[in-house]
Parts: C-alpha cells; structure tokens; sequence
C-alpha cells in the first residue's frame, strides 16, 4: 500500500498545475487587466463600437476626438486627415493605439474594483501635438509620401508626428478599389512609427559622429574628392570632383569619397557602437506605440559595402522617429528627452495620469555634439538657404537615398540650436527626389508652424 | 482612500443601496474564504491515525499491526509489514483482508516460499491463529479483539474535530442566503425561482448532513465544498438563464442518489469488485448509445435527446471508467488484468475520437495515466510507459487529422495563442473572457449585472467560460476560491492516501481527483488562453446537467478514501469490521 500511496503525486502534480496555472493568471490579471478591459469592443466599456472616453485634446486643447457627440471627430476636414494616425479610423484599419493604453485611465478603471466604480464624466486625454502643425505638414506634404517629426528634444513632447498619405475618417476611400496607381499604398501604416527607411546622407551624421569620437583630429584635415574613388573595385561616385575640402565642406558638399574615406578608417566596431548608441536598431515604446526597429549589420561586409554602409546606403535602414530622437541629442548636447505623445488625462474631476519625463542614454559625447552641430549650422547657412528660418540657428543635414531608378527617397532631418525653441524634425519623402530642395521647404513651413505654437503659449 | 470611496460607489454615486451592495460584495468572498480555510484545516489538517485490523506476532513476540486491507509483506522498506531477515524477499507476499473477516496470502513471486501451518501455498487464506511462514521466518496472525476495536476507534481523532462541519455548513448557509439577497434585488423578476431554488439547496445539504448525523459520521467538508460550488453555479444559472436552476437541482438530485449509492457499494470490497464488470458493460453500452443516436452539437457528436432531456454519456462513462480501473493490490501485483483495462481505455478513447470530442479524450487520458501509475506497482514500468505514450501519439495524430477536416476544431485551436488578433472571430469567447474579468474586479460587478449572461447560448459562457462567468459577477477572488476549493480536495486524496484500506479506494480517489482536477484546469486555463479552448466544464459549477450528475460520482471515490475516524458513510466504521465474531 505504501509505494501505492506515494504514487498519488500524480494527482498532487496536477493539483500545483492547477494553482500554478491560477497564480500566473493572477499575476497577468495586475500586469494587463486594463489592457482587456479597454480593448476594442469591450463590452463594459463600448457602446456601439464606441469608447466612452470623453475627450482627445491636443496642446492647444482643440478637441480631436469626443466620445459623447453624434460625430465623434473633429469638425474640421483638415484637422481629421492630419491626426488621423494618432486616433484610428472608424473600420479599425489603423488602430485607435493612443486610447487602447490609455482608456483604463480615461474611465477610472482600476483592478480592485474592476468597471464597478467606473464614471466618463469630464475624461479627457491630453496629447503634445499640435493639431495645427499637423495641418500644415499635411498640406505641405501635398499627397506626397512619407512622414513629418517635429518634437521638443529638452521636454519631450512630440509637437508633429505626421504620416502621410491621410484619409477624412469620416469619409474614406475604398482603398482596395482605388488604389490602381499605389496612392494608398500603405496608408493604414503610421509611417513616422512603423516604417523604416534607407536615410541615404543624413546617415552621415552618425558615421561622423562615430568618427569624431574615435579620432578629435579628424576635424582639422582635408580631404580630396576626384569625383571618384575605388573600393575594393567598386567605384563610389560623387556627382562632380570637390577637390582639396575640409571636414565641413566635406559634409556641406556631402562628399561621398571623402565619407568613404573616413568610413573605413572608422571602422566597423565604431560605427556599429555608434548606431547602437542612436538606439537605431531598436524599438522604442512611446505611449503605446512601439516604433520600428532600423537595420544596421556590419556582418560579413566588405570594404565597398562598408563605405555604401557609412554613406547611409547598403542594407542601413533608420525609423524616422528613432532618427528625430537622435537629432535631439545632438541638438541637446549628447543627450536628449524621451519623446512622448500624451501630456495627462483627466476623469471625474482628477487627474488620472501625468507624464514622467525622462532624458535618454547619452548617444554622443557633449564634445562631438558641439562639433556636429557647428557642421551642420555651417551645412544651413552654406546649403540650404531655403530653411534658415531668420532669428534661429537652425542645424540641418539633407539626404537622397537611392533605393533603385528614380526611386530616391529624399530625407532631412536636424535641429534648432535655440533653447526658446528646441526642436528636433525629420522630414521623410518617399520618390522625393533630392532631398533638400523637396524637403526643405516642407521643414522650413512646419518648423515656423510650430515656432508659432511655441510663442502662442508663452 | 479614492479606491475605498470607489468601493462604495453605485450609478448614482454613493447611496445606501451602492453601500448595501458593497457590504455583500464583501461579504461573499469573506464567507467563501471562511469555508474553503475552515474545510481545508479539517481535511489538510487531520493526523493520519492507521487503523490496526490484525496484528502479526513473531517468534520473537514482536507484535506487527496489519494497518490496511491489503499489506505488501517483504524486506524493502517501502513495504507496509517490513521484515527485515535475510530469508524474505524484497516483495515476498501480499496479505489481504477479506469482507467476511478471514485473510488471503498471496506469493508474488519471492525466492522463498510461502507456507500457511506448513503448507505451501501460491494463494491461500489465513484464519486467525494460523502460522504463517516467509521463507522460513514464522508469524502468527492474530485478531484485533473487539475491546481492541473500540478502544482504537475511540483514541483515533474523530473527523472534524476542532472544526466542526456543522458550523462550516452554517457558514455555507449564511452565504446562500446572501446570495440570495443579491440575486432578489438584481433579478428582481425571478425572485421567486431564485428563492426556491435556493430554499431546495439548502434544505438538501442539511437533510444529508442530518441524515449523516444519525448514522454517525461526522466529516461533511467534502459534500460541503461541492454544495459551496454548487451554490455559485446556481448563481450563475439564474444570472444566464433563470430556467436552468431547476434542471440543474433535478441534475444534483440524481447526481447525489448515483453518489450515495456509489458510495454505500464501496464500503465492501468484494461489492465493488463485483460492480466493476458492470461498471465497465454500463461505459461501453453508453458509448454504443451515443454513436448510434448522437446529435451534433457545436460540432460535437456526444450528445444523445432522451424523453426530452439531453445529455453526454461522456459524462456517466467517467464513474464507470474509474471502477473499472481500480483494483485491490493482490491483483496488481499478480500482473493479472491490467491488458484488459489497457483495451477498455483504448475502446473509450477510440469512441471519443470517433465523436470529435477532443476535450473528453483528454480527460479519459489523465484519469487513464493516474490509474496506469498506480496500478504499475511491480509490473513492468515501460510496457505502461509504452502505451500512456502510444496513446497520447494516437490523440496527437488524431487531433491533428480533426484540426484538418472538423471546422469547429479547427477554429478553436488556430485561434490559441492569438486570441487579440483576431478579436471579433476567432477570438471572441476568450477575449470577451478577459475583458469581463478585468471589467469584474476583484470583487466583482454583483450577481446578474455582468455582461457574460449575453453569451451565455452559444458562447457557452455559463459552461465553457464560467470562470469568466463567476469573475465578471462575483469577482476573481471567488473565482480564485473555486479553484482553491478543488485543488485542496486534490491534496486530501493525496494526503488520505497513506491510511487508505485498500488500493482499490487509493486508485479511485486519486483517478477522480486528477479527471475533476484536469477538467478545472481544461476549463480555466481554456478561457484565459493558457490552452485552446476545449469546451470542459468545470465541475459543479458549470451550467450542464450529465456533468453535475458525474461530478457527484466521481465525489464518492473520494468520499470512499476518508478513513479518518466516523467521517465518511462510504467507509464502514472499524468496530465492526476489525473483530473476529
């Protein structure tokens, strides 16, 4: 009877898979219970595939999204297109994400009491954008493909994070059926988040980030461009031989040999601890919304394929958001602010949630960032005459990626050195052509738009 | 301070009524967890006293208890009678009480011989008085007289004392009539099924506890934990669908007829050994029933009508699977037997395959490893080992087929794992099941005022989801509570198993427990996404009235393994059993 009797662990072994089973659920239950609770067509929380949240607020307190009307959108066409990728649309094609991570604090849910003491009074969620400079950056981007950032590096908030092509939510088109000539080709995606993109020249910056930090020297020689220059027999071309130039006109120039040149002698090692250090490869979480990774491998590159790699071709692939972000730092002296999209929301006449603000890991040294940001003020005032924005030092670097035949994707991306207007953007077009003459107009309008929210709220 | 006002909070802000439902919402998880401790230090907490039914007296006077109905006699000290001479075997005999008083020996198998006053015998019976000889070493067996008897059933520690059942039922009471207080104010238009329903429940466990009383046993926590589950089940039947509570009351009227009379054959071992061979005719005549006149339910074909009740004979063929797996310990060490229940399993898992009730299968497997295991005693490990192995490859490959060519298989397992992305479809009963039981709380939204009644028809929330069910209404604490309340029953089948009086109980307590366990865990972690949602039901507290009927079956097994002094009518008292007349 004994060795019977001590074979009924089995029993006992299902009894703890059982209570084993139950207290994982518990943990899960305090780490996601909001998250159910809130999800699409939660049966406590949605009335009519509706959430009933209240209000969507952004800077300026211009309501975006409001629960409790007929309509629930924005009364303005222009307004619903540009914040489009923000709310979600109504079939659920783009995802509502913002409300999804927020909507347990939008109705006062909390785990103890479950939706028994819930109340939609007065809920408000509060987002960093503003409506307007959305507007604008829509409208500028004219159709066009491809994603506008503009966010304040000191603070955090994001003030334009645009995705372009844009739909009215109230009025949208049969995607499957019109889309013959690619229009909508993508336009569920929140591109400025989730796309990735090949940066082309503005990836220079960080090659020469690498390079500044690996050799200080590095920015008091000359370089000779002969319109030409072999690597490991392939031939890396610039549109015409600079000459004897030094580093900034190398940069102003965007001299492909002479990147080549400080590319190798950079190294693998660097460049990779370079773009590590950007966060290029990773995904940030920023409200609910997880960016897209970038792509950077080194592996099994040669020479060629390591100087395409440093000119920002080859298989480099940067996230617009991510790239923003890493304007900021240089704009911010090595460091800059976590961005984020939600200031706070509000339900039954308290506040339920405010942001914590954080800075992110040092992605350059303060030395080489000085350094960078004197290039790339000297790239504006040189270059790109059509983005100096009198009254402000704005520091820039443009970009035409080559992703097959007149195909180019033309980037921009840099920062306001100006602590009254501290911002970082990016400006992505998809067959854009060269990219400062597409995509410097398109920053300069959007930088003002925003200049102008700035000075309104002082 | 915010969440303590919020817990007082109604619609309209806090009232006295927001405040009377805050006080029950309270009240309930309170009482339940009352019950579930009071219950648990009872059965978890008794000594485990061994029962003496004869003693064997050595040469050298020594005396031996003979502490259950059948004793593996030998050297090794897994052994219940360890004899530690160099003449006696590791395993040398078994020595088994027989329902007339007398006792076997059976050889299994020793090096030495087994002599009975001199006589070698294979299988032989021994009377009290009679010489037995282990390979040469000598004993007597001697009787427990009756003075013996009664002394050794008054020293032993009475069920329940300490924590007296009866007020644990009190307490159980006190929780009814609460739910029943909730249920009048939110079900307004039912009260009075609600009321009846109620008043029937708790005028039945009181009479069996009554009863009980008269015939002197006093351990009442394990009907007292099915009444408790059987309470929130009625709860949830008159949040879904009033009508139900009274089918499911009919259901626990057989149910509990089917235990007592399960449980009054068990008390003697050759009663229940003859009821095996039925057990095992009834399970394959169910099973014949339900191929013929199966209906098709949610793509399950276990279903048969009968006079306008439907049911799943699945459910019965349980009880009978478990009979006809158990089995006393002279026979298991005799190797006798076991190929016939290996065929029996193979026919009931066939059959379920055949029914496309994966779900069932997989429940029939478990009850079928926890009985292969304990019945493996000295048979070969790896032919047992072969065929749990062979059959889970059977039910893989045949699930596997059935995810292929079944839609409704299909849509249930290729949702698992991704219920988020496909919210709306695949997805809906176990979404839907998160988000109540967020929306519910710890404590719950209050007896019929969730949502999950609205898929209580085809979303089987009442059934498949019920532990959804009873979080979004009663809160995950009560939720939790069920559980609890099975897995400590689990642990006392476990724990009683080492004063058992015969394999034969230890074998069908343990298979009851691990279906009933199995089953919990199906239910539960099949609504939650830990697996794919099989439609199990949880026992006693799922909506269905052939699963509350079996639930009470498999309750006797357990009830049969209670050996603590005066607890169980399923076990004889010793007084009468121990003495030679």
């Amino acid at each position: 009877m004994k060795s019977i009797a001590n074979r009924t662990w089995f029993a006992l072994v299902l009894a703890c898979v059982l209570l084993f089973g139950v207290l994982t659920f518990v943990i899960r239950y305090f780490m996601f219970a909001d998250r159910w609770v809130s999800f699409t067509g939660s049966p406590h929380v949605y009335t009519n595939g509706r959430l009933d949240t209240g209000e969507i607020v952004d800077r300026s307190g211009e309501v975006l999204y409001s629960a409790d009307s007929k309509q629930p959108y924005s009364d303005s066409t222009k307004i619903r297109k540009a914040t489009l990728h923000l709310l979600g649309d109504r079939a659920g094609n783009i995802p509502p994400r913002l409300l999804r991570a927020y909507a347990s604090k939008l109705f006062g849910y909390d785990k103890l009491n479950g939706t028994a003491a819930m109340e939609t009074d007065g809920a408000e969620l509060k987002l960093t954008v503003s409506a307007q400079a959305q507007a604008v950056a829509l409208q500028a981007m004219n159709g066009r493909k491809g994603a506008v950032g503009v966010y304040n590096y000191r603070t955090g908030e994001i003030l334009c994070a645009l995705s372009s092509p844009s739909f009215d939510p109230l009025d949208p088109p049969n995607v499957e059926k019109e889309n013959t000539d690619g229009r909508w080709d993508g336009v569920y995606i929140y591109r400025f988040f989730h796309a990735t993109y090949t940066p082309g020249s503005i990836f220079k910056l960080t090659t020469l980030a690498a390079a500044l930090d690996n050799d200080p020297g590095l920015a008091d020689e000359t370089f000779v461009c002969e319109g030409v220059r072999i690597v490991n027999g392939e031939r890396i071309t610039c549109p015409k031989a600079h000459g004897e130039q030094t580093l900034k006109e190398a940069l102003a120039h965007s001299c492909n040999c002479a990147f080549a040149e400080i590319t190798l002698r950079t190294g693998k090692s660097a460049l990779n601890g370079q773009a590590e250090a950007t966060r290029l490869t990773q995904s940030i979480e920023i409200d609910g919304i997880n960016t897209r990774q970038g792509h950077f491998d080194l592996s099994g590159a040669e020479d060629n394929d390591l100087a395409w790699a440093g000119i920002g071709q080859y298989t480099d692939l940067i996230n617009p958001c991510q790239y923003m972000v890493w304007m900021g730092a240089i704009g911010g002296g090595g460091v800059a602010a976590e961005p984020y999209l939600v200031e706070s929301t509000r339900c039954g006449g308290r506040q339920t949630y405010a942001v914590d603000r954080e800075e992110t890991p040092r992605m350059v040294s303060a030395e080489t960032a000085e350094k960078l940001k004197t290039l790339m003020r000297y790239n504006v005032k040189e270059m790109y005459g059509s983005v100096d924005i009198p009254g402000v030092e704005v520091c820039a670097k443009s970009g035409t990626a080559e992703v097959g035949t007149d195909n180019n994707t033309a980037t921009f991306a840099g920062f306001i050195a100006d602590e009254k207007y501290p911002l970082a953007f990016i400006v992505v077009v998809e067959e854009g052509g060269a990219g400062s003459s597409t995509c410097a107009p398109i920053a300069r309008t959007v930088l003002e738009a925003c200049i102008n929210v700035l000075d309104g709220e002082r | 301070m915010e969440l303590l006002l919020d817990f007082f909070r109604g619609p309209d802000g806090v009232t006295l009524l927001s405040v009377y439902h805050a006080v029950l919402r309270l009240s309930l998880p309170t009482l339940a967890l009352l019950i579930v401790i009071r219950s648990a230090r009872s059965l978890l907490g008794f000594r485990r006293e061994p029962e003496v039914w004869a003693w064997l007296r050595l040469a050298t006077g020594e005396l031996l208890p003979v502490t259950h109905w059948e004793n593996l006699l030998g050297r090794k000290k897994s052994a219940d009678i360890v004899l530690d001479f160099a003449t006696v075997s590791k395993n040398h005999a078994v020595l088994t009480k027989l329902d007339d008083g007398g006792w076997t020996v059976t050889d299994i198998g020793a090096k030495g011989r087994v002599e009975v006053n001199g006589n070698q015998v294979l299988s032989g019976r021994v009377n009290y008085g009679d010489t037995l000889s282990l390979g040469g070493l000598e004993m007597v067996l001697e009787p427990v007289s009756q003075e013996e008897a009664r002394l050794q059933a008054d020293s032993r520690t009475k069920a329940g004392k300490g924590n007296s059942p009866g007020l644990t039922l009190v307490l159980l009471t006190v929780f009814q009539l609460l739910v029943v207080l909730e249920l009048a104010f939110n079900r307004e238009g039912d009260r009075v099924t609600i009321m009846t329903a109620y008043g029937i429940l708790i005028g039945v466990q009181w009479l069996m506890f009554i009863a009980q009383k008269i015939i002197k046993r006093s351990g009442f926590e394990i009907e007292t934990i099915a009444f408790f589950l059987i309470s929130i089940d009625l709860g949830v039947c008159a949040s879904a669908n009033v009508g139900e509570m009274y089918k499911q009351l009919i259901a626990m009227g057989v149910g509990i007829v089917i235990f007592l009379v399960l449980g009054f054959c068990l008390r003697d071992l050759d009663r229940a050994k003859k009821l095996r061979y039925l057990a095992a005719a009834v399970g394959i005549l169910l099973f014949l029933a339900n191929i013929v006149l199966g209906r098709n339910i949610n793509g399950s074909r276990n279903w048969i009508y009968l006079g306008g009740f439907s049911f799943q004979p699945s459910e019965l063929v349980k009880i009978c699977f478990i009979l006809a797996g158990a089995s006393t310990m002279d026979r298991i060490v005799t190797r006798r037997n076991m190929w016939g229940f290996v065929l029996y399993t193979a026919f009931i898992g066939g059959c379920l395959v055949y029914l496309n009730d994966f779900g069932a299968a997989a429940i029939f497997f478990v009850g079928f490893l926890a009985i292969a295991l304990l019945r493996s005693s000295s048979y070969p490990s790896a032919v047992l080992i072969l065929v749990g192995v062979g059959m889970l490859a059977v039910l893989v490959a045949a699930a596997a087929l059935a995810i292929k060519h079944f839609p409704h298989v299909a849509n249930r397992f290729s949702g698992y794992g991704h219920i988020w992305e496909d919210s709306f479809n695949k997805g809906y009963q176990q979404t839907r099941s998160l988000m109540c039981i967020a929306a519910g709380g710890l404590f719950g939204l209050g007896l019929g005022n969730g949502w999950m009644h609205y898929m209580a028809g085809v979303g089987a929330s009442d059934t498949d989801l019920v532990f959804a069910y009873v979080s979004e209404e009663w809160g995950l604490l009560m939720a939790i509570m069920m559980i609890f309340a099975l897995a400590m029953l689990g642990l006392f089948v476990v724990r009683s198993a080492k004063v058992a009086r015969s394999s034969f109980y230890t074998i069908g307590a343990s298979a009851a427990m691990s279906i009933l366990i199995v089953q919990a865990i199906l239910n539960v972690f099949g609504t939650v996404d830990f697996l794919p949602l099989t439609g199990v039901t949880f026992p006693f507290v799922s909506n269905g009235g052939s699963s509350m009927m079996s639930c009470w079956g498999l309750l006797a097994f357990i009830k049969a393994c209670d050996t603590r002094q005066n607890a169980s009518f399923a076990v004889r008292l010793t007084e009468k059993g121990g003495a030679r007349t």
